[in-house]
């Protein structure tokens, strides 16, 4: 994990960005093949789209 | 659906990293896109059915989406029946299709081969953009390397 194995020069800027990232996502996302990797995206904007309807649907009920 | 259809491609952005295992949600789909006259035409054929229209735009406007306004344009941003898809003939720090094919990997989605652009790439690019709404996806594009690498996957 060392930088110096890097293609670029470490910016200080995305290094403290980095130390707020949730790395185990990461870990069980490299568990799966770039196919399951692109359902499990595609489950999450279906769910993100009914979310939104919902939250749609939710906010006409209150101003009618 | 435009693999399939033997539309030169290559795929970038927010779905290329989820695909290289970023835990980022997006809503759209980036491509880089070959822009000889046979892609054109097969990219224009492919994508019509699905109604692409530029995205943002009022409705009605007369847009016509063939190989000629392609290749009148550069850049692309569509909305379509498939959702949002970005088309580009040119990315910034990794230039155009041809430039950026002989360093992308395949990747095998749902039995086709995709080709994707490499992680170090990716990175490469959203850096070269230099845009500051990028800053969260690089650390963890770069946080996803450094797994990769510590793990022998990279």
């Amino acid at each position: 994990m060392t930088s110096a194995r890097l293609p670029y020069e470490p910016d200080p800027v995305i290094e403290a960005y980095k130390k707020d990232v949730d790395r185990t996502l990461l870990r069980e996302n490299l568990k799966l093949t770039p196919t399951q990797r692109l359902d499990k995206l595609s489950s999450l904007q279906s769910f993100a789209a009914e979310l939104r309807r919902a939250g749609k649907a939710a906010r006409a009920a209150q101003q009618s | 659906m435009l693999v399939g259809s033997g539309v030169e491609l290559i795929l970038i952005g927010g779905v290329a990293g989820f695909a290289h295992g970023s835990a980022r949600l997006t809503q759209d789909i980036d491509f880089v896109y070959r822009r000889n006259e046979e892609n054109l035409m097969r990219l224009a054929e492919a994508l019509k059915p699905h109604h692409p229209y530029l995205r943002g735009a009022p409705p009605g406007l007369p847009f016509k989406f063939d190989a000629e306004t392609l290749k009148r344009g550069l850049n692309f941003t569509l909305t379509s029946d498939l959702g949002d898809i970005d088309l580009l003939g040119e990315v910034t720090g990794g230039g155009t299709y041809e430039d950026l094919a002989p360093q992308c990997e395949k990747l095998d989605v749902y039995g086709q081969p995709v080709l994707c652009l490499t992680l170090p790439l990716l990175i490469a690019t959203k850096r070269a953009a230099g845009r500051p709404k990028d800053f969260e996806a690089i650390a963890e594009l770069e946080a996803l390397e450094e797994e990769r690498r510590a793990t022998g996957d990279l």
